[in-house]
Parts: C-alpha cells; sequence; structure tokens
C-alpha cells in the first residue's frame, strides 16, 4: 500500500515538482531584481532558458558525467515522492543525501580543477548542513509523533510549537541547502568567480539543464520540510503553511542579496554550533520535559 | 552436533595441512578446497539452524572433562607463547600480565567451584548454544573470512614477490601465515557456539595470540611494536573476561553463558562487577578508545591479515560479546551508561579523526572502529530495537569492509600505493577495481544501502529511549562520514584521457575473492528485507520477545530498488560510450592534456593545475584530537568498573550487618 502511494507520489511529484520550482526560482529573479533596483526578468524566464539549455549541442568530458546526474536527479524526484505522499521522512532526507553525493562524485568524475575544487567544498556543505538535519528530523519526529510526514493531518496543535527552536536552525542550514549566499561557496549563480562555477563548470546542455530542473524540484521539496511543521488536522492549515513557505522563500531571497559570501571554515563553524544549540536544546527539553 | 564439531574442526585441520605444504600450487589447491568446505558447512549449518530457535547441546560429565582439560591446555600453550615472545623482545610489561593469565587460569580449572544450574536438574551442563546470532556468525566468518583466505593466496605470492625483491634471502613463511589465518576461524566459531565461559575464553584468547602473531608477521621493528601493543591492551581485556569468570564462580553462578544472562537481566546489581568487566573485555577487542591505537597499529601487517580482523574476526569477536550482553544493559544502568558513552564518543571522535588520513588503510581503520562504536552503543542501549540495528551494523560491516579492504590490498599492488591522492583516476586505471571499491565505499555511508539503513534504525531506537547524547554524537559523527567517503569516492571517480589498464595482471584468486564481496554486498543490500525477517528478527525475537524491526518493510523495499539502481548505475551505466562529443575540460587557458592536466600558460608554456582532496588536518588531526578522546573515555571506563567495584564491596560489607 505504501509502496504504492510512493510510486504515485514520486509520479506525481516529477511533474509537479518542476513546475512549481521553475514559478518559485522566475519568482526568485524578479524578486531580486526589485531588490537590486532593476524591473528582472518574465516569470517563465528559467523556463526559456532550461529549454534552450536542452537544445543545446550534447558534449561532455566525459561519458559518465550525465549518467551520474540523471542519477541524482531521479533520486531527488524519489525523495520528493516518498516526502509528499506522506512516506518518512527520514528516508526523504536520505535519499536526498544520495542525490547531492551523485551530483559531487559527477563533478569529481570531470577531473577538471574546478570542478574538483566546487566538488570539495559541497561535500563540506554536505557535512555542514547534515547534523542540523538529522537533528530537524528528530525533533519533528518529538513534536509530531511520526516519522511518517502523513501523520501531522492528525496533529492537534502543529509541530512548530515545541520545535520551533530546531524549525529556526534547520532555517539557518536552508540557506546552505538552496545554494544562496552567503554559502554559495560550492557554486555560485555568476561564473565570473573564483571558482568559475564550481561544481557544475564541465557540465553543459543539456546535462546542465538537467541540474537546474534538479534544483528547481529540490528547492520544492525543501518547501516542503517547512510546511510539515505548520500542519495539523485543520485543514486550513495547509494555507498557512503555505503563507508560511513564501515569507520563508522571500526571507532567503533578502539573505541572498544582503549578505556576502563566507569562507567555508566560518561556515562549517557556524551551521554545526547552530546545530548543537538549537538542535540539541530543542531535542534535549522534547526528551526530558 | 556433528556440524558443529567439523566446523571447529576442519579449520584446524586445514591450518596444519597448510603449515607443511610448501609448494605454491598445492597451496592454491588446499587453500581454496578447504576455504570452499568452510563456507558450504557454515551454509548448511545456518539452513538447519536458521529457523529452529536456540538449541542447546550437552556433553556427558567425562567428555566435558576431558574438553576443559584440553582448553586448559590451550590456554597454557597460548600463554607459554606470549611467554617466549616477551623474554625474547624483552617486554616486561606482556610477560607479567601473560603469568597472571596462567594463574587465573589454572585456579579457574582447579580451585573454582562448579555450580550446577538448578533449572537443569541433571548433572548435565549445556556445551554449545546455537541461536540465530549465532547462525549469523558463523555464517560470516564462514563465507567472508573463508573468502578472504582464498583472496591471501594470490595476495601473498605478490608479497613474497616483493620480499624476495628486497631481500633474496627472505624465507618463505608463507605456511606460518596460512595456518594461522585458518585457525583464527577455527576460534571464532568457539567464540561464537560456545555456551560454557571458560571455552569460550580459551578461544578469545587465542585469536588474541593468532592476530600477534599476523600483526608481527614480518618481523620488522614497527611490526613487533605494534603487536606487542596489540597483545597488551588485548591481554588487559582477557585478564578482565578471567576476574569475571572467577567473581561469577564465586557467587555459586554456572558457568555458563546464556544462565549468566538470564541471571544478570534479572539481577543486574549482584553482577554488576562482572558484567562490567566482561563490557571492558569486549571493548578492548572492539578496539574502542583509548584502545583503538592497536588496531590502527595492527595495518602493518599484509592486507588479508587486515580484512580478516576488521571485518569478520577479532573485533567482531568483541561485540558479538556486547550484543549478546546486551539484554543485561538494558537492565542495568551502570552498565549501560559506560558502554552507551564509550561508543558513542568512539564513533564520532573516529569519523572525525577519518578526515584528516590521506592513507587509504588508516581511513578504513578509523571507519571501522567508528561503526564498531556505534554497534557497541548500540548493545548498551539494549533494546529491541537497537539490537536490530547492531546486529545489521555487523553484518553489513563485515561484507562491506572486508570488499574494502581487498580492493585497497590489489590496489597498493598494483599502482605501488595506498594513498588515495595516488588513486586519481583508478576509475581508468583499474576500471573493474573501481567500480567494486566506489561499491564498497557506497555501502558504507549512504542510502539506500545497508549500513545507513542500519544507522537509521539506530538513529530510530536512540530517539524512541529518548537518548539525546547518542542522537547528536550520531547526528555529528554521521555528517564527517559524509565528508571522508565522499572525497575518497570523487577521487576514485576521475576520468581523463586512456590511462594504462594495470589490473590485467590481478591474480585470479584475488578476482573470485572480490567478487564474492562485491556479490554479497549487493545481495545483502537488496535482500536485506528478507535478512531482516529471516535472520534478524527471530533472534531479537528470542531474547526480547518483540521484533524490533525499526523500520517497516515498505521502507526498507523502497530502499532495496534503489539499491539494486544504484548497482545498476556503477556496473552498467557508466563509461559506456555514447554518440555525445568529446570536449577537453576548462583549465583557464588551451588545454594541452588532458590526463596530466596541463594548460598552456600566458607564456605559451606547459603549465600543470593540481588539485588535492581537503583533509583539514589542522580542525581534525590526530594530535589535536585523540587525547581529548582518550581522556573522555578512559574516564567513563575507569568510572564504570569503579562504579562495579563500589557496589561488591557495599554488598560484601552488608553480609555482616
Amino acid at each position: 500500500m505504501t509502496t504504492l502511494a510512493t510510486v504515485l507520489g514520486i509520479i506525481a511529484f516529477a511533474i509537479a515538482g518542476p513546475i512549481i520550482g521553475c514559478l518559485l526560482a522566475g519568482l526568485d529573479r524578479i524578486i531580486s531584481a526589485r531588490m537590486q533596483g532593476r524591473v528582472g526578468p518574465p516569470l517563465l524566464q528559467p523556463y526559456y532558458d532550461v529549454r534552450k539549455l536542452f537544445s543545446k549541442e550534447n558534449a561532455s568530458v566525459n561519458t559518465s558525467e550525465h549518467a551520474y546526474i540523471l542519477f541524482a536527479f531521479i533520486f531527488t524526484l524519489v525523495a520528493g515522492g516518498v516526502f509528499f505522499s506522506g512516506g518518512n521522512l527520514l528516508l526523504s532526507v536520505f535519499l536526498v543525501t544520495l542525490s547531492s553525493l551523485l551530483f559531487i562524485v559527477a563533478a569529481y568524475s570531470t577531473r577538471s580543477p574546478y570542478s574538483e575544487v566546487g566538488a570539495a567544498r559541497e561535500t563540506l556543505q554536505a557535512m555542514a548542513y547534515e547534523p542540523m538535519l538529522y537533528l530537524m528530523c528528530v525533533a519533528f519526529f518529538m513534536a509530531s509523533g511520526w516519522f511518517d510526514v502523513a501523520g501531522v493531518f492528525f496533529l492537534d496543535a502543529p509541530a512548530i510549537t515545541t520545535a520551533w527552536l530546531a524549525f529556526l536552525g534547520f532555517l539557518f542550514v536552508l540557506t546552505i541547502k538552496l545554494r544562496k549566499s552567503p554559502f554559495d561557496i560550492s557554486m555560485s549563480h555568476h561564473a565570473h568567480q573564483e571558482i568559475v562555477r564550481g561544481v557544475t563548470t564541465e557540465m553543459s546542455g543539456p546535462t546542465l539543464g538537467l541540474v537546474e530542473v534538479m534544483h528547481w524540484c529540490e528547492n520544492v521539496l525543501f518547501m516542503g520540510w517547512v510546511a510539515m511543521f505548520f500542519i495539523w488536522s485543520n485543514p486550513l492549515s495547509i494555507i498557512l503553511a503555505i503563507v508560511v513557505v513564501l515569507a520563508v522563500y522571500f526571507l532567503e531571497i533578502w539573505i541572498d542579496n544582503n549578505f556576502a559570501r563566507v569562507k567555508w571554515q566560518l561556515m562549517l563553524k557556524s551551521a554545526w554550533l547552530v546545530a548543537l544549540v538549537a538542535g540539541g536544546l530543542n531535542v534535549a527539553v522534547l526528551a526530558y520535559l | 552436533m556433528e556440524l558443529i564439531a567439523s566446523l571447529i574442526v576442519v579449520p584446524v585441520v586445514a591450518a596444519l595441512l597448510l603449515l607443511v605444504i610448501k609448494n605454491d600450487r598445492a597451496r592454491d589447491v588446499i587453500g581454496v578446497a578447504f576455504a570452499a568446505l568452510i563456507a558450504v558447512l557454515s551454509i548448511a549449518f545456518a539452513v538447519v539452524f536458521a529457523g529452529t530457535g536456540p538449541v542447546d547441546y550437552s556433553v556427558t560429565p567425562n567428555l566435558e572433562n576431558l574438553l576443559s582439560l584440553v582448553s586448559l591446555a590451550i590456554d597454557l600453550v597460548v600463554a607459554a607463547f606470549i611467554v617466549c615472545y616477551a623474554v625474547r623482545y624483552k617486554r616486561p610489561l606482556a610477560l607479567g600480565l601473560a603469568i597472571v593469565q596462567i594463574l587465573f587460569a589454572l585456579w579457574i580449572e582447579f580451585f573454582a567451584p562448579r555450580t550446577k544450574p538448578l533449572w537443569l536438574g541433571t548433572d548435565l551442563t549445556t556445551a554449545v548454544h546455537v541461536d540465530a546470532l549465532g547462525v549469523i556468525m558463523v555464517l560470516i566468518i564462514g563465507i567472508v573470512g573463508s573468502g578472504i583466505c582464498v583472496y591471501a593466496l594470490g595476495y601473498m605470492k605478490d608479497f613474497q614477490a616483493h620480499e624476495l625483491h628486497e631481500n633474496p634471502q627472505a624465507k618463505d613463511r608463507r605456511p606460518w601465515f596460512f595456518a594461522l589465518m585458518f585457525a583464527f576461524l577455527s576460534a571464532m566459531f568457539i567464540i561464537v557456539l560456545a555456551d560454557n565461559m571458560t571455552w569460550m575464553y580459551t578461544a578469545w584468547e587465542v585469536t588474541t595470540l593468532c592476530s600477534f602473531l599476523l600483526i608481527g608477521f614480518t618481523k620488522t621493528e614497527e611490526a613487533i611494536n605494534n603487536a606487542f601493543r596489540q597483545i597488551v591492551m588485548n591481554m588487559l581485556g582477557g585478564i578482565a573476561f578471567q576476574v569475571a569468570i572467577i567473581l561469577l564462580a564465586s557467587f555459586r553462578v554456572p558457568l555458563m553463558f546464556t544462565y549468566f544472562i538470564q541471571f544478570a537481566s534479572s539481577q543486574p546489581y549482584v553482577v554488576l562487577l562482572p558484567t562490567v568487566l566482561l563490557a571492558f573485555a569486549g571493548m578492548t577487542k572492539a578496539a574502542q578508545i583509548p584502545f583503538h591505537t592497536w588496531l590502527l597499529g595492527a595495518m602493518v601487517a599484509p592486507t588479508p591479515t587486515s580484512a580478516l580482523l576488521h571485518s569478520s574476526t577479532m573485533v567482531k569477536a568483541g561485540v558479538f560479546l556486547l550484543v549478546k550482553l546486551s539484554p543485561v544493559f538494558a537492565a542495568c544502568l551502570p552498565a549501560s551508561v559506560m558502554v552507551i558513552l564509550v561508543g558513542g564518543f568512539t564513533f564520532l571522535f573516529c569519523s572525525l579523526l577519518a578526515i584528516s588520513q590521506s592513507n587509504a588503510k588508516r581511513v578504513l581503520a578509523y571507519s571501522t572502529i567508528a561503526n564498531l562504536g556505534l554497534i557497541t552503543a548500540c548493545a548498551g542501549v539494549g533494546t529491541p530495537e537497537a539490537v536490530w540495528a547492531a546486529i545489521l551494523l555487523i553484518i553489513f560491516h563485515a561484507v562491506a569492509k572486508s570488499l574494502l579492504f581487498l580492493c585497497v590490498g590489489t590496489a597498493e599492488h598494483h599502482i605501488g600505493s595506498r594513498n588515495i591522492e595516488d588513486m586519481d583516476l583508478l576509475f581508468e586505471r583499474m576500471p573493474r577495481l573501481a567500480r567494486f571499491m566506489m561499491l564498497g565505499i557506497m555501502c558504507m555511508f549512504v542510502a539506500p544501502f545497508g549500513m545507513l539503513i542500519a544507522k537509521w534504525a539506530t538513529l530510530v531506537s536512540f530517539v524512541e529511549t529518548g537518548n539525546v547524547a547518542l542522537i547528536i554524537l550520531l547526528a555529528f559523527g554521521s555528517a564527517a562520514t559524509f565528508m571522508f567517503w565522499a572525497k575518497w569516492l570523487g577521487k576514485l571517480s576521475g576520468i581523463a584521457g586512456e590511462p594504462q589498464n594495470v589490473e590485467l595482471t590481478v591474480h585470479k584468486t584475488e578476482w573470485v575473492a572480490l567478487l564474492l564481496m562485491a556479490g554479497l554486498v549487493c545481495v545483502t543490500c537488496v535482500l536485506l528485507p528478507l535478512m531482516s525477517s529471516g535472520l534478524v528478527v527471530p533472534y531479537v525475537e528470542e531474547v526480547f520477545g518483540v521484533s524490533g524491526q525499526g523500520i517497516d518493510d515498505d521502507n526498507l523495499w523502497i530502499a532495496a530498488i534503489c539499491a539494486v539502481a544504484i548497482i545498476l548505475m556503477l556496473f552498467a551505466g557508466l563509461g559506456r560510450s555514447s554518440k555525445q562529443k568529446k570536449v577537453d575540460v576548462y583549465l583557464a587557458g588551451a588545454s594541452a592534456d588532458n590526463m596530466a592536466r596541463t594548460f598552456r600558460g600566458s607564456m605559451s608554456q606547459p603549465v600543470a593545475a593540481t588539485s588535492r582532496n581537503m583533509y583539514l588536518d589542522n580542525i581534525f588531526g590526530e594530535t589535536r584530537i585523540t587525547p581529548i578522546a582518550s581522556a573522555i573515555c578512559t574516564l567513563v571506563m575507569v568510572a564504570g568498573i569503579a562504579l562495579g567495584l563500589a557496589w561488591l564491596v557495599i554488598a560484601f560489607m552488608n553480609l555482616f550487618v
């Protein structure tokens, strides 16, 4: 039964994820532009960009890179399917980790120095945000009583009421996961910086297009993780959750536009400190009080 | 019973035969035949006992007395060996410990009171206890262990050739090596099947001696030093084991493991000190901090030895004992806290330490210790879910780690280095081997493979018991695990140009063993749900009465399907020729040579671009972390034993009130 639901969830996410993610990305670009005093591109500009990438010549530095990216993309879809079909939160987190690992290995496989530096930094980023992600899941479980996301619909009060500290910690590492400044150290949106384009330096054409679509889907999934903290048995809470998600996304855009990139040392230290304090404290309070 | 006896005797016969055979071909044939026989016997054993529930075998008093004398004789021979080596290399500490062991062994045999358990009603005692955990351990030892022996046949040929190259007069000591490897398997079978604690102890010491001799095999100064470090640390554990036996005997507790566990689970505080001492013995063997240095030192031995010590024998004896004791820990808070803290901190600190290492074998060693720490912590938690996770960790660690050690050993012989940085381009230099290595690495740390599923169950069990310290240690340790494996995996995956393929000269026996291990990794990961319901759940149900599977079957099957996808990607999806246009990598200049990563600089001169993985030595270096880790874990162990002692003294004083 769960397996069937998961399969349906994957199919649904494979269709809805890219569409919603694309719209979010378009919104992101418009809002960023307005913050910088520009008009910005049309809402569907990310879609036009990706369509163009897919129409480009299929050229690559080796034959394996595309396979890694394809599997990274597939596992993002599976993670999203598991999550949005109400499946196990930890499983979806683990599958996202698998997907980011394959993304890292794709960059390493090109053996380009810029990609390798980007991949090394991406690995550091993963190490920086992982403890907080685990603790966020644990806090969510302790607050709601469920590892299965579907459980939120049976709650009398949303998880945020008792897991708000862990949620704030999660927001901190969410900036890393969304690849926003100040933590966009493995690959920034601007290709003229110290490590060229980092992880994606050697990716082009359809491969790069797939990477873009994968990021859209990832972003939608992460917003789902945000939303689950605000949903309880009241159906209206879904609207509240959507409002919160939009507010969080706006906050991330604002942070992106207002903070300069930091060095990895600061990222690692701050993310681990936040995990220890926000995550650890919240879990301890939930366990002992 | 015949099956059990043959499991123990066949490896001994193999050891004796290989000791006298000097011919390469004959050794190959006999080695492979016996390894196959042992594997078949262990599978037959599993088929017979998998569904039966716990089975006890008794022996007649005469036979029991005879076997006890044999076991005493083995104890004395082991100790005599150590005494000889200690005198020859002037190691007073090892000598002193060996003499203490002899005295204790004699006392146990001739003076310790023998108590028969009331519930048997006869003068028979159980000699052998087979349960589902025993079946799992027999499968691991019989299949993984003998697979490593097969691998060693080819590996040691290269090893010997190298020795002769260095020193033409070098003696061929391979018969000794193979005899030790097979003897090791026999001792392991006894540990996991014997119910009589003194016999278990004898086998325990035999494994200590075997690994001492295997670590010191090359007889270089470093090897001898590391071998003595190993034996001193493990003899401390052995003496703790003996003291536990002596205490139990003087409490009039029958010296049978199953009986002890039942007794201790109901009255944990009466036997607190013996429990703590047995846990200490298990933790020394499982190389927990501060005793982890013996396992790091064991690297000097030829690689098959490391593979054997790390995956299916030696350290697994330690965690086997701890998992067996877990119902006692569940009932006994002080012992539980000690084991949990040592295991949890070992997991965290060794995962951090592994980041700073570029020597592949050292990374593997730290990862082994870290995972043993996690198993130890699970055993300490002692709930059904934790024990389920611990057993899965044992299984997956055995198959994945043996695969990785064998891969590193073969790579070392063909690229001349065990440094991860030198494994650049391995994906093309040794295409098959690199894929096996990547499979092994992925199995160690990432979903949907076995180790991560087990870690997932671990997390669930920690959360359900509200063990905040362990949750935090696990969260940070897992993040570090991701870092050190991912950068190694990345190094392997690099592709550029067409370097020479150097894996054509790998011995056939090595390929057989590598294929076996890679096959085992795939099968165990994909069939995890069946393995859980067929082997692991029965044990947990025997002991706790509930299944303990913390993750439901649906999720396990989803993970299994994902595992199939990754395996297909690794072995069928990567590196296939396609119609894609090939381009050079971007080097901020005109590329000159992709493989050498050179480009034409601004003066039209070729410039080489280099890059190296991050090892973050100034954050996670050994000099920084090891002292802190050792201090914390030593403190916990000392406190645990002191508490046990205090309890004993109080109980003793109460007798006079």
